[in-house]
């Protein structure tokens, strides 16, 4: 009777509709598909990665985060990598993860100058981008900056924009070209530095711009295409390469140890440095190609003209987490992870 | 819970209602929902198939006048001689473009780009964008592709560029390339294409062959929606289980290889369920509260006749048998109170039966009791004249007085069984009296089996019916005789038989002894009082049976008793 009772409430309650799986059919098969875990904005990838789509037929699955983030996450995923490609990224981040990375060697090698390059093509160049100093035009003449040395001045105490090396890789970049530069002691350098810093330091790479455009800050350190997007779109910035050196370290990919669809990924590290894409990367963005073949916008200083101090990514990735240590450490910080 | 419910009556009565009830109604429900989707669910994909055919003819039609365009402008010399050498006439080659997009440039515009990309001719005002690298997007496409091809924006929520171009390589009859068609379509155009083609209630997106976002009838789907429909199509997730508020219908344009992906909001969703179980619920609970009235109604008819007749068993119990139950009622229940009042009415007669049949019985005891008043006294006088008439020299007062101080003194014993041998030996007293009386003139004999001298009769039972056999039968007869047989008539049963040879009975009076009325039997007390006596004692079945003596002289009186011994005098 109760039996009879719970029947009836059953039909009465199983109203799920049956599943069409029709519109299944469309999806790819294994062979055409590819994961990019990408740290560049949309607007960098997203018409690589289309055009990539149209051209091969291979469908680009994106998943977008911070450049540690997603170096982590590949990490942790070591044992079975959903990430194909890391599309982003500060070359020495990725030399720093060499464990979770294949080597590879574009075909396209050839038309990159050796000094984009890793030797064991563990990652493949993107753009390239120099590392600059900043000032707010209202109220830093012109000339007050001109050189990393100006940023140990006490004129300038408390008033420099500078990330937390910690979170930003352009950043780190920034302070081990600034130590290249200064040529001194590193240890004393990263010392004064961060002295003149007041112990202060920004979350975000993208905060040194608004900082210094708003006048919170008078000066500031980041990367040559942010800058000129900044000023381009009209802030009361100037940019200047230090005549003391900068770095042109540029930003890559790299294929993941592992990756499920490798022949794609290998097809799309080929199309990142192929010409047709570092002509538009040259054209739309104040990114520097890596080909010889491609020229820089017109705005860009000539990277011949630069004086470009000895940067070793080897160096720079081995001795990361020292650095960093020291720096959290003179900065009076807690230490650092 | 079960058998909380069902203990009671109304417990029971009310699990009745509802199972009678809520089962029908339930399965009724059921059945009914599952009809009403199946049908709703059918005609509304229908609908939709018929909506999506809609939109896919639109694209269809407008894709086919592309293709046709494509083809007359690909083989026009004019065209060819005017993007080659860049010179020519330009109304003769606007005047081709006009004529093969006749029709088509309400909804695209066409444009004619040289082999460097360089834009030369077009429908409407020259393009913003006056070069298109051959490399990249649309031309390179063409580059790559026989025919018309299609590339979808890079932005789609931008109004201003094209959201949809369709691309082709214009070659010489030498196959040199000369330049390229492009074919563009904005939001607008799109939207005056497929507007009114999908449903109103419908959300139609156009997705690119790799399921990026080429056109959202609603633009803030291209971001919120097209998104998920890739992901869930790419995870291997059916489309339908994005949200239960929609389904989703996907369809291919083969030629430009797009996807138009229907979105419409799904017949049954949580409102129209959440209506449907509200309406069955209340229905169930209406069911369940006629269930409990009708219980109740029915229990209160069905319990106040139950409860009454309860009262008045009760008022039964405590012996007042005046009662009676109201009839009101011609069913069972009716009938049941009605022999309840015949059931105390009869109770109430026997019970006054046995109280008349009490005071009867108190009489006879009063009676006896006041019978052996100073029994001594009148046994003490007997013996006196015993001795006084051995003195005197009188025998036959000596005989009789000792006769009857014995008769007396067993008269007045306080038992009132008495073994049969006793029995006889009093009524051999008695009759040594009679023949004192009445001068010897008749004989007397005993036939008492051995076996049956010990079993117990009542006292004084067998001289009532011999006196009335001297008085009555033997009157005037010489040669007087009288007879007592005492016999087994079966297991348990004797009879005692008292015969003479005298004047016999009224033939009427043979049979069962028929005097039991008291008033009528005067002259024969004797026989009426045994009578009572044996009936009293033991029962309807027992008494006096007469019968006429053998060659019709004489009478045989036989009482039957049960054969009983001295330990169950207790009985």
């Amino acid at each position: 009777m109760w039996a009879v009772l719970a029947l009836a409430l059953c039909t009465l309650v199983s109203c799920t509709p049956a599943l069409e799986g029709e519109d299944l059919a469309c999806a790819p098969v294994e062979e055409e598909r590819l994961v990019v875990y990408t740290s560049h904005k949309q607007e960098v990838w997203w018409p690589i990665v289309k055009e990539f789509e149209e051209r091969t037929g291979i469908w680009v699955d994106v998943v977008t985060g911070g450049s540690s983030e997603l170096l982590q996450r590949i990490a942790k995923e070591e044992q079975s990598p959903r990430a194909d490609v890391m599309f982003g990224g500060g070359v020495e981040s990725l030399a720093s993860y060499e464990d979770s990375f294949a080597p590879y060697i574009s075909r396209e090698a050839e038309a990159i100058p050796e000094q984009f390059q890793d030797p064991d093509g563990l990652w493949t160049p993107f753009s390239s981008l120099p590392v600059v100093l900043i000032y707010n035009t209202k109220l830093v003449g012109e000339g007050q900056v001109t050189r990393w040395s100006d940023l140990l001045s006490p004129y300038f105490q408390g008033k420099i924009a500078f990330t937390d090396p910690a979170v930003s890789g352009s950043s780190y970049t920034s302070l081990v070209t600034m130590i290249c530069a200064l040529g001194g002691d590193a240890e004393e350098d990263l010392h004064r530095f961060a002295a003149n810093l007041d112990g202060r330091q920004l979350e975000s790479s993208g905060d040194v711009l608004t900082l210094v455009a708003d006048g919170t800050d008078w000066v500031g350190v980041t990367l040559e295409e942010t800058a000129l997007k900044r000023i381009a779109a009209g802030d009361d910035i100037a940019m200047v390469y230090p005549t003391d050196g900068t770095s042109s370290v540029p930003d890559g990919s790299a294929l993941v140890r592992g990756a499920p669809h490798e022949e794609n990924a290998k097809r799309f590290l080929d199309f990142t440095i192929s010409r047709d894409v570092q002509q538009l990367v040259a054209e739309q963005s104040y990114r520097r190609p890596v080909r010889r073949d491609v020229e820089p916008a017109e705005e860009l200083a000539d990277l011949e003209e630069l004086l470009l101090v000895d940067y070793n990514v080897d160096w720079a990735s081995q001795n990361r987490e020292n650095l960093l240590m020291s720096w959290a450490f003179f900065l009076g910080g807690e230490e650092e992870a | 819970m079960k058998t909380r419910l069902t203990r009671s009556f109304r417990g029971r009565l009310f699990v009745a209602f509802l199972i009678g009830s809520l089962v029908p109604l339930l399965l009724c429900s059921a059945m009914l929902l599952q009809i009403f989707r199946l049908r709703m669910t059918e005609n509304a994909a229908a609908e939709v198939r018929e909506s999506m055919d809609h939109a896919l003819n639109a694209l269809d039609t407008a894709v086919e006048g592309f293709v046709r365009a494509a083809e007359q402008l690909s083989g026009d010399e004019v065209v060819f001689q005017a993007l080659e050498t860049g010179s020519g006439e330009t109304t003769q080659v606007y005047s081709r473009l006009f004529t093969a997009t006749a029709g088509l440039r309400d909804y695209a515009r066409f444009d004619l780009y040289d082999r460097e990309g360089i834009w030369r001719y077009s429908t409407l005002n020259a393009p913003s964008q006056r070069q298109l690298p051959t490399n990249w997007g649309i031309l390179g496409q063409a580059n790559r592709e026989e025919g018309l091809t299609f590339v979808a924006s890079e932005d789609v929520t931008n109004t201003a560029v094209p959201l949809l171009r369709g691309g082709m390589l214009l070659r010489s009859p030498q196959g040199e390339t000369v330049g390229y068609l492009v074919i563009s379509l904005y939001q607008a155009d799109l939207r005056q294409l497929l507007d009114g083609t999908y449903g109103s209630q419908n959300d139609l997106i156009l997705l690119s062959q790799y399921w990026r976002p080429v056109y959202c009838a609603q633009p803030s789907l291209a971001a919120s929606l097209a998104p998920v429909l890739r992901q869930q199509l790419l995870l291997g997730e059916a489309l339908d289980k994005i949200s239960e508020e929609f389904s989703y219908q996907v369809a291919l344009q083969s030629s430009t290889g797009l996807y138009l992906v229907l979105r419409h909001p799904r017949v049954f969703n949580h409102d129209t369920m959440a209506l449907l179980y509200t309406v069955s619920a209340s229905c169930a609970l209406v069911c369940v509260l006629i269930s409990v009235l009708m219980s109740l109604k029915l229990s209160r008819q069905m319990f106040r006749p139950v409860q009454r007749l309860h009262t008045a068993i009760g008022e039964v119990v405590q012996n007042n048998l005046d009662v009676q139950v109201p009839l009101d009622r011609n069913d069972e229940l009716g009938e049941l109170a009605q022999r309840f009042n015949g059931m105390v009415v009869a109770l109430k007669r026997n019970q006054e039966e046995l109280v008349k049949n009490q005071k009867e019985l108190n009489e006879a005891q009063i009676r006896m009791l006041q019978a052996q008043l100073n029994p001594h006294f009148l046994c003490n006088t007997l013996d006196t004249m015993k001795w006084i008439s051995k003195i005197n020299q009188v025998p036959q007062v000596a005989v009789m007085s000792t006769d009857l101080a014995d008769i007396l003194r067993f008269c007045i014993s306080p038992e009132e069984f008495v073994p049969l041998r006793r029995e006889v030996e009093i009524l051999e007293r008695y009759i040594e009296i009679q023949k004192i009386r009445l001068s010897s003139a008749f004989t007397f004999t005993t036939h008492i089996l051995p076996e049956l001298e010990e079993c117990l009769v009542p006292k004084m039972i067998l001289q009532p019916i011999v006196e009335n056999a001297i008085l009555h039968g033997l009157e005037g007869v010489e040669q007087g005789t009288i007879r007592v047989i005492a016999r087994r008539e079966d297991e348990d049963r004797i009879s005692l038989v008292v015969e003479d040879n005298g004047r016999g009975l009224p033939p009427e009076m043979a049979g069962p002894y028929a005097n039991r009325d008291r008033e009528r039997s005067r002259g024969h007390l004797g026989l009426y009082n045994v009578d009572t006596i044996l009936r009293k004692y033991y029962g309807e079945g027992f008494g006096l049976w007469l019968d006429c003596g053998a060659q019709g002289r004489g009478a045989v009186v036989r009482a039957t008793l049960p054969l009983r011994w001295e330990e169950e005098t207790e009985c």
